[in-house]
């Protein structure tokens, strides 16, 4: 497919996440993987070029197409063999110019598929961990906001095993919304949900996504899925791009 | 009972796990997360003192801290003193004889910290320092108790380390099991079955401690 590249200003840093929160996110990847028994295993390649603008995206593929290699290289915790990364006027990744942000400067949203939250740590600290170095009011302005549009305000001092998987997930959501990234992964977050916490937990995210317009890209592997979330969905299919558009159309 | 001998054994194992703990976190870190391809041979390092017999390593030790050597002669030159025969030397002989029995529960602490969670740290912002202090310690809670307790009962159980480096000096690097020794020499064997006693009271306390923290159940009290 043909990607058209602007003029980019080398990693030009930006004060805010929310500047850059109704850009486009740009993308090519590259990433091999050879086996580790080349006789056994065909070795795997990631080959992805895309411009994705703000709302979600679906990334759709069966298991082994390389959609967590996909989020896990924009998100900065697998580095691409070549390519270049960038969101907005912001460059991330860029081989050619040897620049690479270290993940934890990113200001990317991850939702991992088991979630990750931190078994030690209460819901309210698992929600504060990525704004720590607000001070307090806005802290607590800014977490009471994402609590209640989340409704889990009820489970504040809970442990993360001492809630539900649908309140589980929404803590994840909430955890990565509050610290305003400037684009957001989800790696299948909702697979084990049933319809209804499914449909709610979506709505939820979509109106947080109308008032925060930045990209959302959100893995699936349920054709279900595509059909109900997405405007715009990419097909995977081993490690390339093999159809995209709007779901009725591609699937 | 020779109580001095138990005090300052006592002390040596509180300092040496105490030294241990700091020491031997940033070591456990290195060895859990180096990418580093020879880092095998750092471990095997780290673990040597659990195979070779401790007169060999208190004899390298002796070397290490006689007037002869770099680290002998800098202690000379500073305190008017030698290492060898002293506290000290004994402190520093300890640390090295102990120090597998801090790093490998550490390390297999650390490595048992789920690699999702000390991703997701960092993609909300939160530097390797931060992660490994708020997410990755508090997690391993349990290895590290069990690291400090078991450098601490391999400290007061040390003989051939001592022998060889600090003698047999009462109040000094005189500790319960060169007492033992040294009763059971003497022939005076209800005196050394008392020592005997304590010392066995001691480490399999110790040794509980660690086996207790191994199940789930009591180690949910480290937790809160």
């Amino acid at each position: 497919m043909a990607v058209e590249m602007r003029d980019f200003a080398p990693n030009r840093a930006i004060e805010s996440s929310a500047e850059a929160a109704s850009a486009l996110l740009s993308l090519q990847i590259r990433k091999r993987f050879d086996a580790a028994d080349p006789a056994n295993e065909d070795s795997f390649e990631l080959d992805i070029a895309a411009e994705l603008s703000p709302g979600i995206t679906i990334i759709f593929g069966p298991s082994g197409a390389g959609k967590t290699t996909l989020l896990e290289c924009i998100a900065g915790l697998l580095r691409p063999d070549r390519g270049r990364i960038a969101i907005g006027n912001r460059l991330l990744f860029d081989h050619a110019l040897k620049v690479e942000v270290h993940v934890h400067q990113r200001g990317i949203g991850y939702v991992f598929q088991d979630l990750a939250l931190f078994p030690h740590l209460s819901v309210e600290k698992n929600i504060e961990y990525g704004i720590r170095e607000l001070n307090l009011a806005l802290r607590e302005q800014k977490s009471r906001t994402i609590l209640d549009s989340f409704r889990i305000s009820s489970l504040l001092d809970r442990k993360p095993n001492q809630i539900s998987g649908g309140e589980r997930q929404r803590v994840a959501l909430a955890r990565s919304l509050v610290t305003d990234p400037c684009l957001l992964l989800l790696d299948e977050p909702l697979a084990a949900l049933d319809g209804p916490t499914k449909s709610t937990i979506v709505e939820d995210l979509r109106i947080w996504n109308a008032a925060h317009r930045i990209p959302i890209l959100y893995v699936t592997h349920s054709r279900e899925e595509v059909l109900a979330l997405g405007n715009r969905v990419l097909m995977l299919e081993a490690g390339k791009i093999i159809a995209q558009g709007q779901p009725q159309k591609v699937i | 009972m020779d109580w001095q001998a138990l005090l300052l054994t006592i002390r040596l194992s509180a300092l040496v796990a105490a030294i241990l703990f700091v020491i031997s976190l940033p070591i456990a870190y290195w060895i859990t997360y180096s990418p580093w391809r020879w880092k095998f041979l750092a471990e095997a390092a780290v673990g040597l003192p659990i195979v070779l017999p401790p007169t060999v390593l208190g004899f390298y030790l002796l070397i290490a801290l006689g007037t002869r050597s770099p680290l002998g002669h800098l202690w000379q030159s500073i305190t008017g003193h030698t290492l060898a025969f002293t506290f000290q030397g004994l402190v520093i002989g300890s640390i090295i004889y102990s120090l597998p029995f801090a790093v490998q529960p550490f390390a297999a602490s650390f490595a048992a910290v789920d690699s999702r969670l000390i991703a997701a740290s960092a993609t909300l912002g939160a530097s390797k320092f931060r992660t490994f202090r708020e997410i990755i310690l508090p997690l391993s809670k349990p290895g590290l108790v069990a690291g400090m307790a078991l450098s601490f009962a391999h400290t007061m159980g040390e003989f051939g380390v001592v022998l060889m480096v600090g003698g047999n000096i009462p109040g000094v690097t005189r500790t319960v099991s060169i007492e033992v020794y040294d009763q059971v020499q003497a022939l005076n064997y209800s005196a050394a079955s008392i020592t005997a006693l304590v010392l066995l009271g001691i480490s399999f306390s110790l040794l509980s401690l660690v086996y207790a923290l191994n199940r789930r159940v009591f180690a949910a009290w480290l937790w809160k």
